[in-house]
């Protein structure tokens, strides 16, 4: 009974410890206040209109968007491809290719943003959207490969064969069959990419210039020199994008579970 | 096999897009980044002519006077005082007594009403070989210096490698910095997040569903959100100061922001969910039975974690701890909105180095240290993971 | 197909296949409690998990040395009584006693019972030598004691060459013994086993059956044994307890259960039957004559619990029915026509219809062939048959 009582309490004390710093933040983004502290001493919207109007906080959204496109789409092609070509059993050296393209979630941004900055200079792609939006997708492109990869590998090698055995030709097996079955993960591919590229900020600070300013580092420089509750606004714009991906990601996770489900 | 090599070689065309950009914009840089860290071209950029005229030197003899001219040339050349500057405390730290001789010699050349013919003639040390050794040396486009200097090691007068003097040994203090405050963000994680998944994979239905969900709402949170959210709630004015104040357990604010403690409790809340979801998957792996047949053969619950759930479930943990620890070693954006002076790790001051004083063969050398040490326990780590039997 | 030699025999001498009982066993002797000495009893137990009720009021004694099967479908809270016994799950209400001590209150690891799991629950990190020294371990039993006791107990099980191998390396029936020598290697009171051949193919299943009876035998063991195949039950037993939605619906030997099925449900459950619905229109004599909505009447054993009047069904195994020609005075007889026949190898199938009625009637394969369409009598003595009483609910209904 004891044992039963502390783990209960130990449970709710670490979710409350998880959770409750993302919850505590959200009602401040409606403080009419210019402090980021409770007692909130009324309600008003002046902050999502700060963040909306100011011209940092409305560029740096604006760019957010443009980067975050740019950044899914590139390495939503560049990794489902690459996954496609993964599947191939007798590509050789398949297990160091699949080592190499995860390996920039390993490697600390830091390194990698002096490393891309050096080289970027010698391109003259440094304060570039071009510039960001590579860095953004070396970063981002391992999320697609995982993700369209474990599609992939759910897919019943026999379908296609059958589809095969069928009379289809392997471009129409593909666009038939293989694709609309791998779809779910390269949506939750795409979505995982645009999401690292929001919330990237150290690659940004290494490789954009004032112009390229996202969201995240406009974020970030505000918490450093003048933290304001225009934060907790982009903080809650952030977590309800959160819970709205986390939704799509579970969905399509399911769509993707049925699909998969064996045919009765 | 003509359909065995055409679908081979669809395979790695579709490969290649893939691969030639990490190849270009991965691989490169940190090739790059390498390459910053060993070469340095500062004396070579500043002393041409000397270089020209010095490499045909046969590093015993006497200067000869074409290589006096070519150092005058070169130090009336010079416009930048700052990286002169740096030259001199490069040849003075490796032959000392150059700083004084450099003084004069640059003063003796500035005066413009009585140019000395030579530098022998200004000063007689410029006649020994030793000086212009060190000069030599120091065109070289290649250099230990600055991934010596990243772990506070550096070459005295005779070129062997020894401790820099305390005063410039700050990185090393770093170094045990960011292993530490990683060290104490795993011993966190690991007292929070194996209890956590224990209890997390011995539940079932909603639940379990809702322990889940607590940790993977964080981590599919910004980062930059969890830490504002730190930020406001640790501040002297914040919550956690007003509640330690309502239940009276202190009389007036802590200090939880800037120190050490606010980076290892924000960092503990945002590598949590990397030590719970290793050690979970491990443990729904494990038969719900074995817990129940320990305890039907007489062992006392406490007893049966020890024998059975902990050396099954060891390989999580370890699978865990290394992929916090990895993630925390290179960690910037906590330590650096968190955390005071006294808490920057590696990577902010890889960061003050590449941005703030573009020092990029610092910058380099420190990030080959933190590059190898990621990846030597990434190896580990991904042994760990493919030795995972019936992986899910 | 090659019989795999009893492991459980050192000298490898083969154990009578037949069904055999000893005079200490006779059936009917033992058929509601048992005769050696009450080790475990049952005492009003029930289990709600959440608003579900599993196991509802039940009471149940089980003697020393005895071996009573749970038998009953997935849901019947069969497994949940071995559980609670075990001392996984607590009873919401009601005691178990073992030895004559409440053992609600003790936990798992100082009951002292040996437990089979489904999956047998070997450690997957341990040897198999390390797995059954872990028992003896937890006693603080002395090395050398311990050594010598898993030396004996894979001798029983005639592992030992696999005594430093992993789990993972056994095949299906190697893991199976290896969990069963570790529940034995420390002589516990109790031996409860929770399906533990269901996962092996059906020979093997069927020589462990065996084994597992021998060696209760002879080291007069308790066990409690919990299967949803009624075969096994009926193979291994002292008793069976046949569970239907938390209750007991008949607990007897093998031969009761089976010959003389107190419900419907025991009767479907165990064995293939076939019921036949008709009205209690005399009791004489432990005889009843049943009327049949053909109007044909049947007379068939009775025990009590039926009244004149009472719609009751009639149970008569396959097996028992013949199939005659002509009319047969001294049997019952059904006036039937042939729908199908299959041969099935060891019997024959015929599949019959008595009026609107379907029969199935099981012959031994030294009977003709029956071409569909042929008019035959199913005919049956009054001791092949069993008059099933309705449940409380039906009775009513009848009688109004």
């Amino acid at each position: 009974m004891a044992l039963r009582f502390s783990k209960l309490a130990f449970s709710v004390l670490a979710i409350l410890f998880l959770v409750a710093p993302l919850i505590a933040i959200l009602p401040l983004a409606f403080t009419s206040s210019v402090i980021l502290t409770y007692p909130i001493p009324s309600w008003s919207m002046r902050w999502f209109t700060e963040l909306f109007t100011a011209d940092a906080w409305r560029r740096a959204i604006v760019n957010s968007l443009i980067i975050g496109t740019g950044t899914t789409l590139l390495a939503t092609v560049l990794g489902t491809a690459a996954s496609l070509g993964l599947r191939n059993r007798l590509v050789f050296f398949r297990g160091t290719f699949r080592t190499l393209f995860l390996l920039p979630m390993v490697v600390p941004a830091v390194v990698l943003g002096v490393g891309m900055q050096v080289l970027l200079a010698r391109f003259g792609l440094t304060n570039s959207y071009a510039g960001v939006i590579i860095a953004h997708t070396v970063v981002a492109v391992p999320f697609v490969v995982v993700s369209v990869t474990g599609a992939l590998a759910g897919i019943d090698e026999r379908v296609e064969l059958a589809a095969e055995s069928l009379g289809a030709p392997p471009a129409t097996v593909f666009r038939r069959v293989t694709l609309p079955l791998a779809l779910p993960g390269v949506l939750s591919g795409a979505v995982l990419a645009f999401a690292t590229s929001l919330d990237e900020v150290v690659l940004t600070l290494f490789v954009a210039g004032p112009n390229q300013r996202t969201l995240a580092r406009q974020m970030f420089s505000s918490i450093r020199e003048n933290i304001s509750p225009a934060i907790a606004a982009a903080a809650f714009l952030f977590i309800a994008a959160t819970i709205a991906i986390g939704l799509i990601v579970v969905l399509s996770r399911s769509v993707l579970a049925k699909r998969r489900a064996p045919v009765h | 096999m003509s359909a065995r090599a055409s679908r081979t070689g669809r395979s790695l065309f579709l490969l290649a897009p893939l691969l030639l950009f990490l190849a270009g914009f991965f691989v490169w840089p940190l090739f790059s980044m390498m390459s910053q860290a060993v070469s340095d071209t500062a004396v070579l950029r500043l002393l041409p002519q000397s270089a020209e005229v010095l490499a045909g030197w046969d590093r015993k003899s006497p200067p000869t006077p074409e290589m006096q001219t070519a150092l005058i040339a070169d130090l009336k050349a010079v416009e930048d005082t700052q990286a002169l500057g740096d030259m001199v405390r490069r040849l003075n730290s490796a032959r000392s007594g150059f700083r004084t001789l450099m003084s004069k010699t640059t003063s003796a050349l500035s005066d413009e009403a009585d140019p000395p013919a030579d530098l022998v003639s200004i000063d007689k040390r410029w006649e020994r070989p030793e000086f212009w050794l060190a000069i030599a040396d120091a065109l070289s486009p290649l250099t230990d210096r600055n991934l010596l200097a990243a772990v506070d090691l550096g070459r005295n007068a005779d070129g062997e490698i020894e401790h820099l003097p305390a005063d410039q040994s700050v990185n090393r203090v770093i170094l045990v910095r960011t292993f530490w405050i990683s060290a104490l963000v795993t011993f966190a994680c690991i007292a929070i997040g194996y209890p956590y998944a224990i209890i997390a994979a011995s539940l079932s239905g909603w639940k379990r569903d809702v322990m889940l969900a607590a940790v993977l709402l964080p981590l599919w949170t910004s980062l930059l959100v969890r830490t504002a959210a730190w930020f406001i709630l640790l501040q002297e004015q914040g919550l956690i100061n007003d509640v330690l104040q309502m239940l009276g357990l202190t009389s007036g604010p802590v200090q939880l922001i800037f120190n050490r403690t606010g980076v290892v409790i924000a960092m503990t809340h945002v590598l949590l969910p990397f030590m719970v979801l290793p050690i979970y998957s491990v443990l729904i792996t494990i038969p719900k039975n074995l817990m129940p047949a320990a305890a039907s053969l007489g062992a006392h619950p406490l007893r049966a974690f020890l024998r059975v759930l902990l050396p099954l479930s060891l390989r999580g943990v370890a699978a865990g701890s290394l992929l916090v620890f990895i993630s925390a070693i290179g960690y910037y954006i906590t330590p650096a909105l968190i955390g005071g002076p006294g808490d920057q790790m590696i990577s902010s001051i890889i960061a003050f180095y590449a941005i703030g004083s573009a020092n990029w063969g610092m910058a380099g050398a420190l990030g080959v240290v933190l590059l190898a040490a990621t990846l030597v326990l990434y190896s580990v780590y991904a042994r760990l993971s493919a030795d995972e039997p019936g992986r899910r | 197909m090659r019989r795999r030699r009893s492991f459980l025999l050192p000298g490898g001498e083969k154990v009578a296949e037949g069904r055999m009982r000893g005079p200490a066993l006779c059936p009917t002797a033992r058929a509601r409690e048992p005769l050696l000495a009450e080790f475990i009893r049952f005492d009003r137990i029930t289990k709600f998990y959440g608003p579900l009720c599993v196991v509802e009021n039940l009471d149940l004694g089980i003697g020393k040395g005895e071996f009573v099967s749970l038998l009953g479908p997935s849901g019947s809270g069969k497994t949940t009584l071995l559980m609670m016994l075990a001392g996984f799950e607590q009873p919401t209400s009601g005691t178990i006693l073992v030895d004559g001590q409440a053992v609600n209150d003790v936990p798992t690891h100082k009951r002292d019972m040996g437990v089979v799991f489904q999956s047998y629950a070997l450690f997957p990190h341990m040897t198999v030598g390390e797995n059954i020294a872990f028992p003896l371990e937890m006693r603080g039993l002395g090395k050398a004691e311990i050594a010598d006791r898993v030396t004996r107990a894979l001798d029983m099980v005639q592992l030992s060459a696999m005594r430093e191998r992993r789990p993972a390396q056994l095949s299906g029936g190697q893991q199976q013994r290896v969990a069963l020598a570790r529940a034995l290697v420390f002589e516990p009171r109790v031996v409860l086993m929770d399906e533990p051949l269901g996962a092996l193919d059906k020979q093997l299943r069927e020589q462990m059956q065996l084994d597992i009876r021998d060696l209760h035998r002879r080291l007069g063991l308790t066990i409690v044994f919990v299967t949803h195949d009624q075969s096994e039950a009926l193979t291994m037993s002292d008793r069976v307890a046949v569970f239907n939605k938390g209750k007991i619906e008949q607990i007897g030997t093998p031969r009761q259960v089976y010959d003389e099925p107190a419900t419907r449900f025991v009767a479907e459950f165990i064995g293939e039957t076939n019921l036949i619905e008709g009205v209690v229109a005399r009791i004489s004599g432990g005889e009843a004559a049943v009327r049949l909505a053909s109007g044909a009447e049947i007379v068939s054993a009775v025990s009590g619990g039926v009244a004149e009047g009472a719609t009751v069904y009639l149970s008569v195994r396959p097996e028992r029915i013949e199939l005659a020609e002509a009319r047969n005075a001294a049997h019952n007889c059904l006036e039937t026509e042939v729908t199908d026949s299959v041969y099935q190898g060891d019997h024959l199938r015929v599949e019959l219809a008595a009026g609107s009625h379907p029969l199935i009637a099981k012959l031994g394969r030294r009977s003709r062939e029956f071409e569909p369409g042929t008019k035959v009598f199913a005919a049956f003595s009054a001791g092949d048959c069993r008059v099933i009483a309705p449940p409380d609910g039906q009775r009513q209904a009848a009688a109004s």
